[in-house]
């Protein structure tokens, strides 16, 4: 009876620290039962599941939900809130969730005051999930007494110290996170011998990273990349928060991650509303560029000559005009947005990549020449420009001529426009819009304003023989736009091919002059010349080059790696980057979009005259695999920066726009 | 050239034809399923009306929860008393929680006061995936165009402490997206964080 009684008081005094439940039972344990007034001390709700079931983190994932503890304290004591330990990934096909299999113990930390009433009667009322295929939600109230006295480390010390170890640390390395497409990346630097063998990102919040996919991890020299998907339901977070969960040697631990990402801001606002002012000015500019200028001119000079007529009607070819300049510009764009979504990686200025888009527009700039000079323009059948479809109606010529006077101007925009279309093309798709509809406003209106008030050209002389002097004049901007284009071929393709398509041009201008001088009297006389003509077009069109004669088309000063290229280069002291990147490279990637590639390292690069070599190790060659080894590395990435003279500087790992600048600007 | 004209042909085609998460604003793809009287439903069947869809398994304790306190019902006679069609769907596998026959369906439906305009069985789990549903209860609304309108949770009771809430106080999310629908609002929270148990797909 004695024996019982003692049992049963026992269990009077213990039970309130923990509350059985069906498939699991909490405990209030603390580290310690007696304290100081003003002491700070470590206590955890302690989980035990049965076998293979689970309750939740903070973030369950997918499913479920993590513990609630309310406190209730005496006056004097306060809890911190929960210190969840790292979870672990527990699957349920085909989601994803995040918790505590078999254990836990949820530590909070008590802080006391100067004055307090012992015995203190810590009490907490406690709310969680215990789940397995099937989740089961449980309540229960537990307490415990704390005695004052000295701080002494209790039964539980221990499991509340390994608790307190996977509470995950503030991450103490570099680290950045990129979001590129619908991917995050993150990217840290390592110590040398720090490294890990796995890392897994476990996120805050809903709607930041993708929970159920795949993180794919990849480790360098003194940095890793992790690959994280992001969420499908994009709630625009403004932090990339969480938690990493790391492995090596010594086994597992976790890090908290917390990065700003950058958002839409109003500065980047303002910035769209001066890009489309610019792009405004940049249209109007565009109408005397030696592309453009020659056609407008010839094409406004005609209003000279129905001034007199009815004003009426010209304001109406203005506006037909306009349409038809505005229409190309939005189709361009929206043909370069298709391009872009589909993972195209271009800026404007692509046009001028395509060996078969140049020797067009160098016919056509050949062509054009020769009809200012020649009578073929005014007068005869063919004569009006945009009246190559025989059209009557001087409405939907007006339209054309826009089309056309888009489609001249777009080598001229490339060189001057490029990087602000290139900067528009990552706004989104309606700034963009936007940004092209104003460059072809802009493009439009001296155009409309003189087919408006024709009388603002009344300055000019009277329409006369002048005007034929000016035509063939404007042959020359005509023939020197060509010429320029030849210049941007010859850097695509070899000679030969240079020499085929001036063979073509000569062809066209053969063509052109059989065409005007094609007025003979017999029918079959004019049928054969024709057939002729048709046939020496057939030809220059046939002889269009549509490859690149070298392998790499897209960036052209891109040199592939070889040693003795790269010895060159030095003993003529010149400057030189070597990239040594892969396809499968995860890092090399990440580093040449946000950095290597960027319009401002780009140009940099260009203005000081910095040669740049990429060495591809996809294939993971030995000429490429020596070099590195000559640096100690066994992988990529690898950014050298090769001095006029001296030894190599060896870049970060992790490139960033700033950092590449600054090593640009002062290598010497 | 051919590159070009091959990622102009690709993107439209794609753009079109992009299977998987079904973002707001996007059509949704029709589905068939049997309801709890035998009949074939099809969600197109209902063009030109509002749909509610609601992820339901009456063995999981979030979904009882909002069963016992009136708080689904409520939001259902909100829709029924608007002309919406409430359509609940069973993603649960056979076998597994909430996994129940038309009779038991039924009588839950009579028992819980419930007024779905049907209980749809999907024990293969087929719409469930494409909705990329997770949870019971997972919410959605279609508007009259079959547009993705809402995704997400009922209301904000969700998060830890769920069990101890008053849902009766929370903000109910479906009710105020429809009431913005019917009066061609913009709807305040489009996407929200959906919670409750897993859904027991077939594995």
């Amino acid at each position: 009876m004695l024996i019982f009684g003692v049992i049963f008081s026992n269990q009077l005094i213990f039970s309130d620290a923990k509350y059985f439940a069906s498939d699991s039972n909490i405990e209030l344990i603390s580290e310690t039962y007696s304290i100081q007034s003003g002491n700070d001390f470590l206590v955890g709700i302690k989980f035990k599941l049965e076998k293979n079931w689970h309750t939740y983190w903070e973030n369950p994932g997918d499913a479920g939900e993590g513990a609630s503890i309310e406190w209730n304290l005496p006056r004097g004591v306060k809890a911190s809130a929960i210190l969840w330990p790292g979870p672990e990934r527990i699957p349920v096909d085909p989601l994803m969730t995040f918790g505590y299999n078999d254990e836990v113990v949820l530590l909070t930390r008590i802080s006391t005051d100067g004055n307090l009433v012992f015995p203190l009667n810590i009490k907490a009322q406690v709310g969680w999930f215990t789940c397995k295929d099937i989740c089961i939600p449980q309540e229960g109230n537990v307490d415990i007494l704390i005695e004052e006295g000295s701080f002494y480390s209790s039964d539980h010390q221990k499991e509340i110290q390994l608790y307190s170890e996977k509470v995950p640390d503030k991450f103490s390395q570099n680290y950045r996170v990129e979001r590129l497409d619908n991917k995050y990346f993150l990217q840290t630097d390592i110590d040398d011998g720090e490294h890990f063998n796995k890392v897994y990102f476990f996120p805050k919040e809903y709607g930041l990273t993708d929970y159920s996919e795949d993180q794919v991890y990849e480790k360098n020299q003194n940095s890793f990349i992790l690959e994280i998907k992001s969420s499908e339901a994009d709630l625009n977070l403004s932090e990339f928060q969480g938690v990493i969960e790391t492995f090596n040697e010594n086994g597992r631990s976790y890090y908290e991650i917390s990065y700003p990402l950058s958002g839409e801001t109003s500065d980047e606002q303002k910035s769209i509303f001066l890009l489309i002012i610019f792009a405004f000015i940049g249209g109007l500019i565009l109408n005397i560029m030696p592309c453009v200028f020659p056609i407008l001119s010839i094409k406004i000079l005609r209003f000279v000559e129905h001034s007199e007529n009815s004003s009426t009607q010209t304001y109406k070819f203005g506006l037909f005009y306009t349409l038809g300049v505005v229409l190309s510009f939005l189709l361009i764009a929206l043909i370069l947005l298709a391009l872009k979504s589909s993972g195209e990686n271009i800026g404007w200025g692509f046009q001028l990549q395509y060996p078969l888009v140049i020797s067009i527009l160098f016919y056509l700039f050949i062509a054009l020449g020769f009809m200012f000079m020649s009578n073929l323009v005014f007068g005869s059948q063919f004569g009006q420009l945009s009246n190559l479809a025989q059209v009557k109606n001087e409405s939907l010529e007006s339209f054309l001529t826009g089309i056309l006077a888009v489609v001249v101007a777009s080598p001229c925009t490339a060189p001057f426009m490029g990087s602000a279309i290139g900067f528009a093309l990552l706004q989104p798709s309606g700034n963009s819009l936007l940004i092209f509809l104003s460059l072809g406003l802009g493009f439009a209106l001296p155009y409309l304003i003189l087919s408006i008030k024709p009388t603002l050209l009344s300055f000019l002389p009277k329409p006369g023989a002048w005007m034929e002097t000016f035509k063939q004049f404007m042959a020359f901007p005509m023939w020197a736009s060509a010429l320029w284009l030849l210049w941007v071929l010859s850097g695509q393709v070899d000679s030969d091919t240079v020499l085929l398509v001036l063979i073509g041009g000569l062809i066209i201008s053969l063509s052109l002059w059989l065409i005007e001088k094609n007025t003979s009297e017999t029918k079959w006389i004019k049928w054969i010349v024709r057939l002729f003509v048709f046939i020496l077009i057939s030809v220059s069109v046939w002889i269009l080059p549509t490859q690149y004669s070298s392998d790499d088309g897209v960036n052209q000063t891109d040199l592939v790696f070889s040693e003795e290229l790269l010895n060159e280069y030095r003993s003529n002291n010149e400057l030189v980057f070597l990239n040594f990147t892969a396809d499968w490279c995860i890092t090399c990637k990440v580093n040449e979009r946000v950095a290597l590639k960027s319009q401002r390292v780009v140009e940099l690069m260009k203005r000081r005259n910095i040669r740049y070599i990429e060495a591809d190790w996809t294939r993971k060659d030995s000429v490429i695999a020596k070099k590195l080894e000559e640096y100690g590395r066994t992988g990529v990435p690898l950014y050298l920066l090769y001095p006029s003279k001296g030894k190599p500087i060896i870049l970060p790992e992790i490139l960033t726009e700033d950092i590449l600048l600054e090593y640009l600007n002062e290598l010497s | 050239m051919k590159k070009t004209f091959t990622s102009i042909l690709v993107f439209t085609f794609f753009s079109q034809l992009c299977f998987g998460f079904i973002k707001n604003d996007q059509t949704v793809p029709d589905f068939k399923l049997e309801d709890s009287y035998g009949n074939e439903i099809s969600l197109s069947s209902f063009m030109g009306k509002k749909v509610v869809l609601e992820w339901t398994n009456h063995g999981c304790p979030y979904v009882a929860k909002h069963y016992q306190t009136g708080n689904m019902q409520s939001t259902q006679d909100f829709a029924k008393d608007n002309d919406i069609v409430w359509l609940s769907i069973i993603s649960s596998a056979p076998g597994t929680q909430g996994f129940v026959s038309s009779e038991e369906a039924n009588e839950l439906t009579v028992s819980r006061n419930a007024s779905p305009s049907h209980v749809l069985f999907d024990t293969s789990g087929e719409v469930g995936r494409i909705f990329e549903a997770k949870t019971t209860p997972h919410m959605y609304i279609i508007d009259k165009q079959g547009l993705m309108r809402y995704q997400g949770a009922i209301d904000d009771a969700g998060g830890r402490g769920f069990m101890s809430k008053d849902l009766l106080k929370a903000k109910n999310y479906v009710k105020e997206g429809l009431s913005e629908l019917l009066t061609d609002q913009e709807i305040t929270s489009p996407v929200t964080k959906p919670y409750g148990c897993s859904v027991k797909y077939a594995s």
